[in-house]
Protein backbone atom coordinates (compact mmCIF):
# COMPACT_ATOMS: atom_id res chain seq x y z
CA UNK A 1 0.00 0.00 0.00
CA UNK A 2 2.63 2.61 1.26
CA UNK A 3 4.69 1.43 -2.21
CA UNK A 4 1.91 2.19 -4.44
CA UNK A 5 0.71 6.01 -2.49
CA UNK A 6 4.90 6.97 -3.10
CA UNK A 7 4.34 5.82 -7.08
CA UNK A 8 1.26 7.51 -6.98
CA UNK A 9 2.48 10.52 -5.01
CA UNK A 10 5.78 10.49 -7.59
CA UNK A 11 3.38 9.84 -10.71
CA UNK A 12 1.41 12.79 -9.51
CA UNK A 13 4.15 15.19 -9.02
CA UNK A 14 5.67 14.36 -12.60
CA UNK A 15 1.72 14.92 -14.08
CA UNK A 16 2.06 18.12 -12.73
CA UNK A 17 5.21 19.31 -13.60
CA UNK A 18 4.83 17.75 -17.10
CA UNK A 19 1.32 19.94 -17.10
CA UNK A 20 3.26 23.22 -15.93
CA UNK A 21 6.01 22.80 -18.46
CA UNK A 22 3.60 23.03 -20.88
CA UNK A 23 1.42 25.82 -19.69
CA UNK A 24 4.30 28.08 -18.15
CA UNK A 25 6.81 27.45 -21.00
CA UNK A 26 6.18 31.07 -21.77
CA UNK A 27 7.83 32.69 -18.68
CA UNK A 28 11.28 32.45 -17.53
CA UNK A 29 11.34 31.93 -14.46
CA UNK A 30 9.50 28.75 -14.91
CA UNK A 31 11.30 27.73 -18.02
CA UNK A 32 12.54 24.16 -18.66
CA UNK A 33 14.24 23.04 -21.28
CA UNK A 34 15.08 19.44 -22.86
CA UNK A 35 18.07 19.23 -24.61
CA UNK A 36 17.70 15.26 -25.45
CA UNK A 37 17.37 12.76 -28.45
CA UNK A 38 13.51 12.58 -29.73
CA UNK A 39 13.53 9.11 -28.77
CA UNK A 40 14.65 9.57 -25.04
CA UNK A 41 11.86 12.93 -25.15
CA UNK A 42 8.97 9.65 -26.40
CA UNK A 43 10.51 7.65 -23.62
CA UNK A 44 10.19 10.45 -20.89
CA UNK A 45 6.75 11.24 -22.21
CA UNK A 46 5.61 7.89 -22.10
CA UNK A 47 6.73 7.09 -18.41
CA UNK A 48 4.70 10.38 -17.49
CA UNK A 49 1.33 9.27 -18.77
CA UNK A 50 2.47 5.97 -17.50
CA UNK A 51 2.81 7.92 -13.68
CA UNK A 52 0.14 9.45 -14.48
CA UNK A 53 -2.50 6.57 -15.06
CA UNK A 54 -1.02 5.19 -11.97
CA UNK A 55 -1.37 7.70 -10.03
CA UNK A 56 -5.26 7.99 -11.37
CA UNK A 57 -5.99 3.98 -10.57
CA UNK A 58 -4.37 4.82 -7.26
CA UNK A 59 -6.69 7.59 -6.24
CA UNK A 60 -9.46 5.66 -7.40
CA UNK A 61 -8.75 2.11 -5.38
CA UNK A 62 -8.77 4.59 -2.55
CA UNK A 63 -12.45 5.47 -3.03
CA UNK A 64 -13.13 2.37 -3.77
CA UNK A 65 -11.15 0.58 -0.40
CA UNK A 66 -13.27 3.46 1.48
CA UNK A 67 -16.71 3.23 -0.37
CA UNK A 68 -16.26 -0.56 0.53
CA UNK A 69 -15.14 -0.64 4.42
CA UNK A 70 -18.66 1.55 4.75
CA UNK A 71 -20.69 -0.57 2.97
CA UNK A 72 -18.76 -3.41 4.91
CA UNK A 73 -19.81 -1.37 8.22
CA UNK A 74 -22.88 -1.21 7.40
CA UNK A 75 -23.39 -4.54 6.61
CA UNK A 76 -22.21 -5.59 9.75
CA UNK A 77 -24.57 -3.35 11.52
CA UNK A 78 -27.53 -5.42 9.43
CA UNK A 79 -26.30 -8.93 10.25
CA UNK A 80 -25.72 -7.39 14.13
CA UNK A 81 -29.34 -6.23 13.91
CA UNK A 82 -31.04 -9.64 12.52
CA UNK A 83 -28.53 -11.91 14.77
CA UNK A 84 -30.38 -9.56 17.72
CA UNK A 85 -33.87 -10.36 16.17
CA UNK A 86 -33.65 -14.15 16.20
CA UNK A 87 -32.22 -14.33 19.77
CA UNK A 88 -35.11 -12.23 20.92
CA UNK A 89 -37.33 -14.16 18.25
CA UNK A 90 -36.27 -17.64 20.05
CA UNK A 91 -36.27 -16.29 23.16
CA UNK A 92 -39.95 -14.57 23.70
CA UNK A 93 -41.52 -17.99 21.45
CA UNK A 94 -41.01 -20.37 24.06
CA UNK A 95 -43.00 -18.33 27.11
CA UNK A 96 -45.40 -17.05 24.74
CA UNK A 97 -46.16 -20.89 23.86
CA UNK A 98 -46.48 -21.45 27.61
CA UNK A 99 -49.24 -18.72 28.15
CA UNK A 100 -50.87 -19.62 25.35
CA UNK A 101 -51.04 -23.35 26.53
CA UNK A 102 -51.85 -22.67 30.05
CA UNK A 103 -54.43 -20.60 29.37
CA UNK A 104 -55.59 -23.15 27.68
CA UNK A 105 -55.68 -25.53 30.16
CA UNK A 106 -57.10 -23.17 32.47
CA UNK A 107 -60.33 -22.28 30.45
CA UNK A 108 -62.53 -25.68 31.65
CA UNK A 109 -62.40 -25.06 35.09
CA UNK A 110 -62.84 -21.01 34.84
CA UNK A 111 -66.28 -19.14 36.22
CA UNK A 112 -67.73 -17.41 33.27
CA UNK A 113 -66.10 -13.67 34.72
CA UNK A 114 -62.61 -15.66 34.84
CA UNK A 115 -63.38 -16.64 31.26
CA UNK A 116 -63.64 -12.74 29.99
CA UNK A 117 -60.10 -12.12 31.87
CA UNK A 118 -58.74 -15.26 29.80
CA UNK A 119 -59.59 -13.88 26.43
CA UNK A 120 -57.88 -10.82 27.34
CA UNK A 121 -54.88 -12.62 28.58
CA UNK A 122 -54.93 -15.02 25.39
CA UNK A 123 -55.88 -11.56 22.61
CA UNK A 124 -52.69 -10.08 24.35
CA UNK A 125 -50.49 -13.02 23.75
CA UNK A 126 -51.66 -13.73 20.65
CA UNK A 127 -50.76 -10.39 19.61
CA UNK A 128 -47.64 -10.52 21.12
CA UNK A 129 -46.95 -13.28 19.22
CA UNK A 130 -47.87 -11.73 15.82
CA UNK A 131 -45.84 -9.08 16.69
CA UNK A 132 -42.52 -11.36 16.74
CA UNK A 133 -43.57 -13.23 14.18
CA UNK A 134 -43.94 -10.37 12.06
CA UNK A 135 -40.48 -9.05 13.18
CA UNK A 136 -39.12 -12.82 12.27
CA UNK A 137 -40.93 -12.46 9.05
CA UNK A 138 -39.10 -8.98 8.45
CA UNK A 139 -35.32 -10.37 9.16
CA UNK A 140 -35.94 -13.54 6.84
CA UNK A 141 -37.36 -11.67 3.43
CA UNK A 142 -34.26 -9.30 4.45
CA UNK A 143 -32.27 -12.97 2.32
CA UNK A 144 -34.73 -15.12 1.20
CA UNK A 145 -35.12 -16.08 -2.29
CA UNK A 146 -38.06 -14.31 -3.91
CA UNK A 147 -40.51 -15.53 -6.50
CA UNK A 148 -39.25 -13.06 -9.62
CA UNK A 149 -41.80 -12.51 -12.22
CA UNK A 150 -42.46 -10.10 -15.01
CA UNK A 151 -45.37 -8.40 -14.39
CA UNK A 152 -47.87 -4.91 -15.17
CA UNK A 153 -47.84 -3.36 -12.01
CA UNK A 154 -51.31 -1.81 -12.92
CA UNK A 155 -52.78 -5.68 -11.88
CA UNK A 156 -51.54 -4.70 -8.34
CA UNK A 157 -52.38 -1.29 -8.33
CA UNK A 158 -56.31 -2.03 -9.58
CA UNK A 159 -56.00 -5.36 -6.92
CA UNK A 160 -54.94 -3.30 -4.07
CA UNK A 161 -58.24 -0.89 -4.74
CA UNK A 162 -60.21 -3.40 -4.77
CA UNK A 163 -59.42 -4.38 -1.81
CA UNK A 164 -59.35 -1.49 -0.12
CA UNK A 165 -62.37 0.37 -2.09
CA UNK A 166 -65.10 -0.76 0.65
CA UNK A 167 -63.57 0.29 3.48
CA UNK A 168 -62.78 3.71 1.88
CA UNK A 169 -66.22 4.26 0.85
CA UNK A 170 -67.53 3.05 4.92
CA UNK A 171 -64.97 5.94 6.17
CA UNK A 172 -65.77 8.42 3.49
CA UNK A 173 -62.19 8.75 1.93
CA UNK A 174 -62.25 9.60 -1.64
CA UNK A 175 -59.80 6.71 -3.37
CA UNK A 176 -58.98 6.96 -6.71
CA UNK A 177 -56.67 5.29 -9.14
CA UNK A 178 -54.91 6.96 -11.86
CA UNK A 179 -53.09 5.05 -14.12
CA UNK A 180 -52.46 4.58 -18.40
CA UNK A 181 -56.01 2.93 -19.82
CA UNK A 182 -54.35 1.28 -23.01
CA UNK A 183 -53.23 -1.91 -22.98
CA UNK A 184 -50.18 -0.81 -25.26
CA UNK A 185 -49.12 1.21 -22.31
CA UNK A 186 -48.11 -1.80 -20.13
CA UNK A 187 -46.20 -0.48 -16.84
CA UNK A 188 -43.67 -3.59 -16.85
CA UNK A 189 -42.04 -4.17 -13.43
CA UNK A 190 -39.91 -7.90 -12.45
CA UNK A 191 -40.69 -9.24 -8.89
CA UNK A 192 -43.07 -10.90 -6.46
CA UNK A 193 -46.37 -9.63 -7.26
CA UNK A 194 -47.79 -10.87 -4.38
CA UNK A 195 -45.01 -9.04 -2.14
CA UNK A 196 -45.99 -5.61 -4.40
CA UNK A 197 -49.15 -5.78 -3.76
CA UNK A 198 -48.75 -5.98 -0.13
CA UNK A 199 -46.45 -2.90 -0.12
CA UNK A 200 -49.42 -0.79 -2.34
CA UNK A 201 -51.77 -2.20 0.35
CA UNK A 202 -49.78 -0.71 3.25
CA UNK A 203 -49.42 2.34 1.90
CA UNK A 204 -53.43 2.77 0.93
CA UNK A 205 -53.87 1.02 4.77
CA UNK A 206 -51.74 3.72 6.18
CA UNK A 207 -53.25 6.57 4.01
CA UNK A 208 -57.11 5.08 5.32
CA UNK A 209 -55.84 5.14 8.92
CA UNK A 210 -54.35 8.90 9.01
CA UNK A 211 -56.79 10.66 7.27
CA UNK A 212 -60.16 11.90 7.93
CA UNK A 213 -64.16 11.72 6.23
CA UNK A 214 -63.81 13.57 3.07
CA UNK A 215 -59.95 13.36 2.36
CA UNK A 216 -58.28 12.55 -0.73
CA UNK A 217 -56.33 9.50 -1.15
CA UNK A 218 -54.57 9.32 -4.64
CA UNK A 219 -52.99 6.03 -6.09
CA UNK A 220 -51.29 6.65 -9.29
CA UNK A 221 -48.57 4.84 -11.66
CA UNK A 222 -46.64 6.32 -15.05
CA UNK A 223 -43.85 5.83 -17.03
CA UNK A 224 -41.02 7.91 -16.46
CA UNK A 225 -37.97 7.30 -18.19
CA UNK A 226 -36.73 3.60 -17.48
CA UNK A 227 -38.50 3.75 -14.28
CA UNK A 228 -41.97 2.48 -13.29
CA UNK A 229 -43.27 5.20 -10.60
CA UNK A 230 -46.62 4.18 -8.40
CA UNK A 231 -47.43 6.99 -6.15
CA UNK A 232 -50.08 7.28 -2.88
CA UNK A 233 -51.00 10.33 -2.42
CA UNK A 234 -53.53 11.49 0.39
CA UNK A 235 -54.52 14.90 1.92
CA UNK A 236 -54.62 13.51 5.38
CA UNK A 237 -52.84 14.60 8.80
CA UNK A 238 -49.46 14.27 7.62
CA UNK A 239 -45.74 13.13 9.48
CA UNK A 240 -43.90 15.85 11.23
CA UNK A 241 -40.84 16.62 9.88
CA UNK A 242 -39.19 15.18 12.72
CA UNK A 243 -40.49 11.90 12.40
CA UNK A 244 -40.20 11.52 9.04
CA UNK A 245 -36.77 10.00 8.58
CA UNK A 246 -37.73 7.80 11.29
CA UNK A 247 -40.87 6.23 9.81
CA UNK A 248 -39.38 3.27 7.89
CA UNK A 249 -37.77 2.04 11.56
CA UNK A 250 -39.47 -1.05 12.78
CA UNK A 251 -41.19 -0.22 15.46
CA UNK A 252 -41.26 3.30 15.06
CA UNK A 253 -44.73 5.40 15.79
CA UNK A 254 -44.42 8.93 15.17
CA UNK A 255 -46.00 11.49 18.21
CA UNK A 256 -49.58 12.03 15.56
CA UNK A 257 -50.01 8.14 15.72
CA UNK A 258 -51.59 7.86 19.15
CA UNK A 259 -55.26 6.32 18.82
CA UNK A 260 -54.46 4.73 15.51
CA UNK A 261 -54.13 1.07 15.53
CA UNK A 262 -50.91 -0.42 14.16
CA UNK A 263 -47.27 -2.05 14.84
CA UNK A 264 -44.94 -0.27 13.23
CA UNK A 265 -44.23 -2.72 11.40
CA UNK A 266 -46.34 -1.62 7.96
CA UNK A 267 -43.34 0.93 6.42
CA UNK A 268 -40.46 -0.92 7.42
CA UNK A 269 -42.08 -3.53 5.07
CA UNK A 270 -43.04 -1.63 2.37
CA UNK A 271 -39.13 -0.12 2.10
CA UNK A 272 -37.68 -3.71 2.58
CA UNK A 273 -40.13 -4.86 -0.60
CA UNK A 274 -39.22 -2.11 -2.60
CA UNK A 275 -35.58 -2.53 -1.81
CA UNK A 276 -35.61 -6.24 -2.72
CA UNK A 277 -37.55 -5.47 -5.67
CA UNK A 278 -34.97 -3.41 -6.69
CA UNK A 279 -36.52 0.07 -6.18
CA UNK A 280 -36.56 3.67 -4.35
CA UNK A 281 -38.26 4.63 -2.02
CA UNK A 282 -39.53 7.95 -0.96
CA UNK A 283 -41.72 10.16 1.26
CA UNK A 284 -42.83 13.74 1.18
CA UNK A 285 -45.45 15.24 4.30
CA UNK A 286 -46.26 18.45 5.11
CA UNK A 287 -48.24 17.96 9.07
CA UNK A 288 -51.99 19.00 8.55
CA UNK A 289 -51.67 18.37 4.50
CA UNK A 290 -50.67 14.91 3.62
CA UNK A 291 -48.72 12.78 2.37
CA UNK A 292 -46.90 11.35 -0.49
CA UNK A 293 -45.19 8.06 -0.66
CA UNK A 294 -43.27 7.42 -3.96
CA UNK A 295 -42.30 4.00 -5.25
CA UNK A 296 -39.81 3.94 -8.27
CA UNK A 297 -38.60 0.62 -9.83
CA UNK A 298 -36.96 -0.16 -12.59
CA UNK A 299 -39.10 -0.87 -16.08
CA UNK A 300 -38.90 -4.38 -17.37
CA UNK A 301 -39.60 -6.16 -20.84
CA UNK A 302 -41.23 -9.03 -21.27
CA UNK B 1 -64.59 -45.52 22.90
CA UNK B 2 -61.77 -47.43 21.54
CA UNK B 3 -58.04 -47.12 22.97
CA UNK B 4 -57.09 -43.79 23.43
CA UNK B 5 -54.62 -42.81 21.12
CA UNK B 6 -51.12 -42.91 22.81
CA UNK B 7 -49.21 -39.56 22.14
CA UNK B 8 -45.73 -38.60 23.35
CA UNK B 9 -44.56 -34.94 24.20
CA UNK B 10 -41.22 -34.42 24.22
CA UNK B 11 -39.84 -30.76 24.73
CA UNK B 12 -37.62 -29.45 27.68
CA UNK B 13 -39.76 -26.92 28.79
CA UNK B 14 -41.90 -27.85 31.60
CA UNK B 15 -44.49 -25.10 31.64
CA UNK B 16 -45.33 -26.61 28.11
CA UNK B 17 -45.23 -30.11 28.71
CA UNK B 18 -47.27 -29.80 32.07
CA UNK B 19 -50.02 -27.71 30.74
CA UNK B 20 -50.62 -29.80 26.97
CA UNK B 21 -50.49 -32.83 28.43
CA UNK B 22 -53.13 -32.04 30.49
CA UNK B 23 -55.44 -30.81 27.62
CA UNK B 24 -54.70 -33.05 25.91
CA UNK B 25 -55.73 -36.02 28.26
CA UNK B 26 -59.38 -34.32 28.74
CA UNK B 27 -59.08 -34.14 24.42
CA UNK B 28 -58.97 -38.02 25.09
CA UNK B 29 -55.80 -38.71 24.72
CA UNK B 30 -52.89 -40.97 26.78
CA UNK B 31 -49.91 -38.52 27.24
CA UNK B 32 -46.24 -39.39 27.97
CA UNK B 33 -43.35 -36.56 28.40
CA UNK B 34 -40.03 -37.01 27.58
CA UNK B 35 -37.29 -33.82 28.35
CA UNK B 36 -35.55 -34.89 25.31
CA UNK B 37 -34.42 -36.41 22.43
CA UNK B 38 -32.71 -39.00 24.36
CA UNK B 39 -35.30 -39.79 26.68
CA UNK B 40 -37.71 -39.18 23.71
CA UNK B 41 -35.46 -42.50 21.63
CA UNK B 42 -36.03 -45.09 24.83
CA UNK B 43 -39.74 -44.05 25.40
CA UNK B 44 -40.43 -44.32 21.43
CA UNK B 45 -39.30 -47.62 21.54
CA UNK B 46 -40.55 -48.94 25.20
CA UNK B 47 -43.98 -47.45 25.23
CA UNK B 48 -44.34 -47.24 21.33
CA UNK B 49 -46.62 -43.81 21.34
CA UNK B 50 -49.21 -43.40 18.35
CA UNK B 51 -48.26 -40.07 17.97
CA UNK B 52 -44.84 -38.12 18.80
CA UNK B 53 -45.36 -34.46 19.41
CA UNK B 54 -41.18 -33.14 19.18
CA UNK B 55 -39.65 -29.60 19.95
CA UNK B 56 -36.64 -28.45 17.78
CA UNK B 57 -34.50 -26.65 20.43
CA UNK B 58 -33.36 -29.51 23.01
CA UNK B 59 -30.13 -29.90 25.29
CA UNK B 60 -28.11 -32.93 24.76
CA UNK B 61 -30.52 -34.66 21.52
CA UNK B 62 -32.30 -32.45 19.86
CA UNK B 63 -36.10 -33.05 18.11
CA UNK B 64 -34.31 -32.77 14.52
CA UNK B 65 -31.40 -35.76 15.33
CA UNK B 66 -34.33 -37.46 17.39
CA UNK B 67 -36.52 -37.75 13.88
CA UNK B 68 -33.51 -38.26 11.89
CA UNK B 69 -32.54 -41.34 14.27
CA UNK B 70 -35.96 -42.67 14.28
CA UNK B 71 -36.61 -42.65 10.56
CA UNK B 72 -33.32 -44.49 9.98
CA UNK B 73 -34.34 -46.89 12.11
CA UNK B 74 -37.34 -47.86 9.68
CA UNK B 75 -39.19 -46.37 12.38
CA UNK B 76 -42.23 -44.51 10.80
CA UNK B 77 -44.45 -43.13 14.27
CA UNK B 78 -45.98 -40.07 13.30
CA UNK B 79 -44.20 -36.95 14.13
CA UNK B 80 -45.42 -33.49 14.10
CA UNK B 81 -42.46 -31.18 14.94
CA UNK B 82 -42.94 -27.82 16.64
CA UNK B 83 -40.61 -25.35 14.66
CA UNK B 84 -39.39 -22.33 16.14
CA UNK B 85 -37.89 -20.21 13.60
CA UNK B 86 -40.51 -21.08 11.34
CA UNK B 87 -38.62 -19.86 8.46
CA UNK B 88 -38.39 -21.71 4.66
CA UNK B 89 -35.54 -23.69 5.40
CA UNK B 90 -36.91 -24.62 8.98
CA UNK B 91 -40.16 -25.02 7.39
CA UNK B 92 -38.55 -27.61 4.05
CA UNK B 93 -36.31 -29.58 6.70
CA UNK B 94 -39.24 -30.59 8.81
CA UNK B 95 -40.99 -32.56 6.03
CA UNK B 96 -37.65 -33.96 4.26
CA UNK B 97 -36.12 -35.29 7.84
CA UNK B 98 -39.89 -37.42 7.59
CA UNK B 99 -41.80 -35.73 9.67
CA UNK B 100 -45.79 -35.80 9.21
CA UNK B 101 -46.73 -31.73 10.03
CA UNK B 102 -45.10 -28.97 11.58
CA UNK B 103 -46.74 -26.07 13.97
CA UNK B 104 -44.79 -23.07 14.67
CA UNK B 105 -44.37 -22.00 18.15
CA UNK B 106 -46.28 -20.18 19.85
CA UNK B 107 -49.34 -21.95 19.13
CA UNK B 108 -52.91 -22.20 19.80
CA UNK B 109 -53.02 -26.03 21.59
CA UNK B 110 -56.37 -26.82 19.68
CA UNK B 111 -55.02 -26.36 16.87
CA UNK B 112 -52.18 -28.96 18.11
CA UNK B 113 -55.01 -31.48 18.89
CA UNK B 114 -56.76 -30.65 15.41
CA UNK B 115 -53.49 -31.64 13.91
CA UNK B 116 -52.74 -34.36 15.50
CA UNK B 117 -56.35 -35.93 14.96
CA UNK B 118 -55.49 -35.37 11.23
CA UNK B 119 -52.37 -36.85 10.96
CA UNK B 120 -53.54 -40.02 12.90
CA UNK B 121 -56.39 -40.47 10.62
CA UNK B 122 -54.25 -40.02 7.51
CA UNK B 123 -51.31 -42.31 8.79
CA UNK B 124 -51.28 -46.08 7.42
CA UNK B 125 -49.56 -47.26 10.60
CA UNK B 126 -45.61 -48.25 9.49
CA UNK B 127 -45.73 -46.55 6.29
CA UNK B 128 -43.97 -43.80 5.68
CA UNK B 129 -45.84 -40.24 5.10
CA UNK B 130 -47.04 -38.89 1.95
CA UNK B 131 -45.03 -35.96 3.19
CA UNK B 132 -41.50 -38.19 2.48
CA UNK B 133 -42.42 -39.51 -0.86
CA UNK B 134 -41.25 -38.45 -4.10
CA UNK B 135 -44.03 -38.96 -6.12
CA UNK B 136 -47.94 -38.91 -5.01
CA UNK B 137 -51.43 -38.64 -6.35
CA UNK B 138 -53.50 -41.24 -8.49
CA UNK B 139 -53.71 -42.62 -11.84
CA UNK B 140 -54.51 -39.43 -13.24
CA UNK B 141 -52.36 -36.51 -11.20
CA UNK B 142 -48.98 -37.12 -10.23
CA UNK B 143 -47.31 -35.20 -8.38
CA UNK B 144 -43.35 -35.13 -8.63
CA UNK B 145 -41.77 -33.35 -5.37
CA UNK B 146 -38.36 -33.78 -6.30
CA UNK B 147 -38.59 -31.94 -10.16
CA UNK B 148 -41.52 -29.85 -8.94
CA UNK B 149 -43.44 -31.05 -11.86
CA UNK B 150 -46.95 -31.43 -12.09
CA UNK B 151 -49.37 -34.29 -15.09
CA UNK B 152 -52.63 -34.42 -14.96
CA UNK B 153 -53.61 -37.37 -18.10
CA UNK B 154 -49.83 -37.80 -18.99
CA UNK B 155 -49.35 -34.01 -19.52
CA UNK B 156 -47.30 -31.59 -18.04
CA UNK B 157 -48.91 -28.54 -16.33
CA UNK B 158 -47.61 -25.22 -16.52
CA UNK B 159 -48.10 -23.71 -13.10
CA UNK B 160 -46.18 -21.28 -11.31
CA UNK B 161 -43.93 -22.57 -8.38
CA UNK B 162 -46.48 -21.12 -5.46
CA UNK B 163 -48.62 -23.21 -6.95
CA UNK B 164 -46.71 -26.03 -6.84
CA UNK B 165 -46.37 -25.92 -3.51
CA UNK B 166 -49.91 -25.13 -2.75
CA UNK B 167 -50.88 -27.99 -4.46
CA UNK B 168 -48.24 -30.19 -2.47
CA UNK B 169 -49.42 -29.10 0.67
CA UNK B 170 -52.92 -29.65 -0.14
CA UNK B 171 -52.47 -33.01 -1.53
CA UNK B 172 -50.28 -34.13 1.51
CA UNK B 173 -52.51 -33.15 3.80
CA UNK B 174 -55.89 -34.44 2.19
CA UNK B 175 -59.01 -34.24 3.62
CA UNK B 176 -57.85 -32.18 6.16
CA UNK B 177 -59.51 -28.82 5.83
CA UNK B 178 -56.80 -26.51 5.33
CA UNK B 179 -57.13 -22.23 6.02
CA UNK B 180 -55.78 -19.72 3.80
CA UNK B 181 -53.89 -18.54 6.68
CA UNK B 182 -52.44 -21.87 7.06
CA UNK B 183 -51.50 -21.99 3.12
CA UNK B 184 -50.09 -18.47 3.04
CA UNK B 185 -47.54 -19.27 6.63
CA UNK B 186 -46.12 -22.39 4.73
CA UNK B 187 -46.37 -21.84 1.03
CA UNK B 188 -45.59 -17.68 1.26
CA UNK B 189 -44.18 -17.59 4.74
CA UNK B 190 -46.21 -14.63 5.68
CA UNK B 191 -49.48 -13.91 6.23
CA UNK B 192 -50.02 -10.13 5.72
CA UNK B 193 -53.91 -8.39 5.03
CA UNK B 194 -53.82 -8.85 1.55
CA UNK B 195 -53.08 -12.73 1.87
CA UNK B 196 -56.96 -14.05 1.40
CA UNK B 197 -56.78 -12.54 -2.13
CA UNK B 198 -53.31 -13.85 -3.54
CA UNK B 199 -54.35 -17.61 -2.32
CA UNK B 200 -57.56 -17.03 -3.74
CA UNK B 201 -55.65 -15.87 -7.19
CA UNK B 202 -53.68 -18.89 -7.29
CA UNK B 203 -55.88 -21.80 -6.57
CA UNK B 204 -58.01 -20.35 -9.61
CA UNK B 205 -54.54 -20.88 -11.45
CA UNK B 206 -54.62 -24.47 -10.22
CA UNK B 207 -58.12 -25.37 -11.08
CA UNK B 208 -57.82 -24.17 -14.46
CA UNK B 209 -54.72 -25.96 -15.07
CA UNK B 210 -56.18 -29.26 -13.17
CA UNK B 211 -59.80 -28.55 -14.69
CA UNK B 212 -61.47 -28.62 -11.59
CA UNK B 213 -65.12 -27.51 -11.28
CA UNK B 214 -65.52 -25.33 -8.26
CA UNK B 215 -69.16 -26.35 -7.96
CA UNK B 216 -68.27 -30.08 -8.71
CA UNK B 217 -64.44 -30.33 -7.68
CA UNK B 218 -62.65 -33.62 -8.41
CA UNK B 219 -59.37 -32.17 -6.81
CA UNK B 220 -59.94 -29.24 -4.61
CA UNK B 221 -62.53 -28.39 -2.56
CA UNK B 222 -63.78 -24.85 -1.25
CA UNK B 223 -64.93 -24.61 2.66
CA UNK B 224 -66.71 -21.42 2.53
CA UNK B 225 -65.56 -19.23 4.75
CA UNK B 226 -62.74 -21.35 6.00
CA UNK B 227 -60.49 -22.69 3.74
CA UNK B 228 -59.76 -25.81 0.96
CA UNK B 229 -59.90 -29.25 1.37
CA UNK B 230 -58.13 -31.91 -1.17
CA UNK B 231 -60.76 -34.71 -1.88
CA UNK B 232 -58.95 -36.83 -4.65
CA UNK B 233 -57.31 -39.78 -3.88
CA UNK B 234 -53.63 -39.81 -2.43
CA UNK B 235 -51.20 -42.29 -2.28
CA UNK B 236 -47.65 -42.93 -2.85
CA UNK B 237 -46.28 -43.58 -6.41
CA UNK B 238 -43.20 -45.15 -7.23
Amino acid sequence: MTTRRAIALVGAAAVISLWLTLTAGGSSAWEITLRVHPWWAAVLVALLVALGALAVRAIQRHFREQQYSIRLAREKGFAEHHRFLRRLDHELKNPLTAILVAVGNVRDECSPAGQDILTSIETQTQRLSRLVRDLRKLAELEYAPLEEVTFDIREALTEAIALTQERADEDRRRLTLDTPESPADALLVRGDPDLLLVAIHNLIDNALKFSRPDDRIELRALREGHSVVVQVRDTGRGISELDQPLVWEELYRGENTEGIPGSGIGLALVQLIVKRSRGEISLESAPGRGTTVTIRLPEATR
Amino acid sequence: MGIPPKILLVDDEEAITSNLSQILVRSGFEVIVAEDGEQGLRLVESQAPDLVVLDILMPRLNGRQMLRTLRRQGNWTPVILLTQVGDAPERTMALSEGADDYLNKPFDPYELIARIQAVLRRVQPGLPPLSSARRIGDDRLVLDRTSRRVRLDSVDLALTPKAVAILEYLMTHADELITRERLLNTVWGWDYPVGERVVDTRIAELRRALKDDPAAPRYIETIPGQGYRFVGKVKPLP
